[in-house]
């Protein structure tokens, strides 16, 4: 699997009792936006910390670019970008003083990228860090951890403190890194609705472990509601397989169904006599029906 | 990066990214639509995929899959270095139960609420000839 830029196997993660990760194995391939959803404390930042070596796992083990990820060489963090949840900036320097500090850092920088997106992103380069908003703070952090051009982009709720045009434009930057097609990109989020729009994979964490992940299509191709309608009660039981939920009320009923197979519901309605509407669910329905 | 400056060509498709559809259906349905309906003819370019994605803030593998499949059923061209094409109406676009498939969906919807209005299918032939330009 020379392939995967990210790639673990049976991750978790206990700190004293409390078990915060429990058997995540995932595989990233080039050219990806992975999107990892959970409520709050469902585990994503810890699993993203642990991916990226900050932090060690209790058990299993995870690799970046095929190397341990607690230990890797300085060659593989260089190619590496990272917008943590609490940005760290340095407070009493300028914008600009960042820019040029991080820079330093980096064999690889484009400054014409990190010009064009401070003005795009009307960021104010040229005051102190500590005047500057939330927004506008997180949108620098994110801006420093673009410059190195990562082959691989980790960011945190990254969009959290993002007016609506400011968080457009960070999506469509993620865009033009996932039209490369050979970056890679892994982000945690409650935006829902940004996640359908960049990302073509998701991560669903519920209590620490993975309950979804793979193609966001599919997902949405696989989980549907059935609604269910007769003239006559119907049973308490309605022999539909992978069911999330179900309420039975006389005639009518309505099934939440993972692992749908896509074909009309002609054999359901024959054996129960009734009417039944497929519909399909957005992943914010999806996300609701998964922790029902 | 914010390309509105640039983008001149109007939208041709509607792409609801938070519909339970995936994109990549939404914009197949509504390319063979177009296509029936001769909105889109033989040789109009398409946007490109990158196009696509920036300009309705979507990721470019559902669209790529998209346009793959409409290529798969022959309904677009790929042309080297070029953007792709609505293909030349093929006279024989399979047999009519093969599409009249294309309309399972629809008719699985409009028959769904028929049912719950308590009309029958002749209710709503009629109809239909009359939207079609048939006559009665």
């Amino acid at each position: 699997m020379i392939d995967s830029i990210v790639s673990a196997r049976q991750l978790g993660k206990t700190i004293k009792d409390r078990t915060i990760l429990r058997d995540i194995s995932v595989d990233v391939t080039p050219g990806n936006v992975v999107g990892v959803i959970g409520k709050n404390g469902a585990g994503k930042t810890t699993l993203l910390e642990i991916l990226l070596g900050f932090s060690p796992p209790t058990s299993g083990n995870s690799a970046l670019f095929g190397h341990d990820s607690f230990t890797l060489p300085a060659s593989v963090k260089a190619k590496i970008g990272f917008v943590p949840q609490q940005e760290e900036l340095v407070n009493p320097i300028t914008g600009t003083q960042l820019l040029l500090l991080t820079a330093s850092l980096h064999r690889h920088w484009n400054p014409s990228l990190t010009s064009t997106l401070s003005e795009a992103w009307e960021i104010p380069l040229t005051r102190p860090i500590q005047t500057l908003s939330a927004g506008e703070r997180q949108k620098l952090s994110t801006l420093l951890a673009l410059g190195h051009e990562p082959e691989l982009l980790v960011l945190d709720e990254p969009a959290a403190s993002l007016d609506p045009i400011a968080r457009r434009q960070f999506l469509q930057q993620i865009l033009e890194i996932a039209a490369a097609q050979t970056r890679t990109v892994l982000f945690s989020t409650h935006i829902v609705s940004d996640l359908e729009r960049v990302a073509n994979q998701i991560w669903i964490i519920r209590h620490g472990t993975l309950v979804w992940q793979g193609d966001l299509d599919a997902l949405k191709e696989s989980v549907v509601r059935l609604n269910i309608h007769a003239r006559q009660p119907l049973p308490a039981s309605l022999g539909v397989s992978n069911v999330l939920s179900c309420r039975v009320e006389g005639p009518h009923a309505t099934a939440v169904v993972s692992r749908w197979d896509g074909l009309p519901a002609r054999d359901l309605e024959q054996r129960l006599n009734a009417n039944v509407e497929v519909e399909n669910l957005s992943l914010e329905d999806i996300f609701v029906e998964l922790h029902s | 990066m914010d390309k509105r400056s640039t983008q001149s060509a109007p939208r041709i498709f509607t792409l609801q990214p938070s519909s339970g559809i995936p994109i990549y259906r939404q914009l197949i349905d509504q390319v063979r639509r177009m296509v029936a309906s001769g909105q889109l003819m033989h040789g109009t370019e398409l946007p490109s995929v990158r196009e696509v994605a920036a300009e309705y803030t979507v990721n470019p593998t559902t669209i790529s899959k998209a346009y793959g499949l409409l290529e798969g059923e022959g309904l677009l061209q790929r042309n080297r270095g070029k953007p792709m094409t609505i293909a030349g109406v093929r006279r024989n676009q399979g047999a009519r139960p093969q599409r009249l498939k294309h309309l399972e969906a629809q008719i699985d919807a409009l028959a769904l609420a028929a049912v719950q209005l308590d009309l029958q299918a002749a209710d709503l032939i009629g109809l239909i000839r009359k939207k079609m330009g048939e006559g009665s």
